[in-house]
């Protein structure tokens, strides 16, 4: 089967992902079969009904996982795979194990995994496993011992500040806060 | 979420956003309120929810929910009553899902 596994291994489970949002049944589903490294997955599944009246919800990008391309949520990301593209969300935790080419963009940006590019964020968290080369922007930034960062920090409040909005906060975000989104990813399809 | 691009795994992967681009899972459940603009290449597809491209798996689920436009190339199939398939579904036996590294050029 080259095409469905790049291992040769049975389509048995894979590398485990971290068991983070608690497993959740998801709708109108059986069981799957030994369901192990789920990716993108709302954590509080609601009744297929109810599809878009779901409250917070995190979408999970697990280890097994890489993703080519952009990334955007109007809701968290939670990173453990490998992403080659920009990510914009409204909290994004880039986990351990994760590996981002690209930008990230989001209201809190928590890194503990490897980041090349650029941050830009209200609120940036670099944990002591963090590796972060290229510049981060931010309002906000705790840095703990052990980070390794190559590149600026930069507090650009104007900007970071703008990023923000983008990024949708859930008070102040309306249908500006929407379309300004646009013109970012006509730009970056471009 | 929405993703602008590829998503590769060799293992599960459960869709509740918007992707556009292609797919590539061991197992994939498109939920009902997923929606896949590009191919999908699975061993496993339970799609719930909206596909606009191709479909290559083995086996595939057409969930009642499901609204497919394109084709589904498949080996075995089934599809729930209500499911909405505006698609051509070809037959493959097993060897075509098996050689096939590069997705073939069709009309979608």
């Amino acid at each position: 089967m080259t095409m469905f596994s790049r291992t040769d291994k049975t389509p048995d489970p894979v590398p485990a992902a971290k068991p983070v949002a608690a497993p959740t049944p998801i709708n109108s589903s059986p069981p799957p079969p030994a369901p192990v490294p789920v990716e993108t997955r709302r954590s509080p599944a609601p009744p297929a009904a109810a599809a878009g009246t779901h409250t917070a919800s995190v979408s999970m990008i697990s280890k097994a996982l890489k993703i080519t391309g952009q990334l955007e949520s109007t809701e968290d990301i939670h990173l453990e795979g490998e992403v080659d593209g920009d990510i914009r969300g409204v909290s994004v935790k880039v986990g351990h194990n994760a590996k981002i080419k690209g930008n990230v963009y989001g209201e809190e940006v928590e890194l503990a995994g490897t980041v090349t590019g650029k941050i830009e964020a209200r609120k940036v968290v670099l944990t002591s496993t963090a590796h972060m080369s290229g510049d981060v922007i931010h309002q906000d930034i705790r840095i703990d011992s052990g980070a390794f960062i190559d590149g600026h920090c930069r507090p650009e409040y104007g900007k970071a500040d703008g990023r923000a909005h983008v990024v949708q906060k859930p008070a102040a975000a309306t249908r500006e806060g929407l379309s300004s989104v646009k013109p970012n990813e006509a730009r970056s399809i471009a | 979420m929405t993703v602008k691009g590829i998503l590769d795994t060799d293992g599960e992967l459960h869709i509740h956003g918007r992707v556009q681009g292609s797919v590539r899972a061991d197992y994939l459940l498109l939920a009902a309120e997923g929606d896949v603009e590009g191919d999908i290449v699975a061993r496993d597809a339970r799609i719930c929810g909206r596909v606009t491209g191709r479909v290559f798996a083995l086996n595939v689920t057409l969930d009642s929910t499901a609204e497919v436009k394109g084709r589904i190339f498949h080996h075995t199939v089934e599809v729930a009553r209500g499911a909405r398939v505006d698609a051509r579904m070809p037959w493959r036996p097993l060897n075509f899902f098996e050689t096939l590294e590069q997705l073939p050029e069709t009309q979608p």
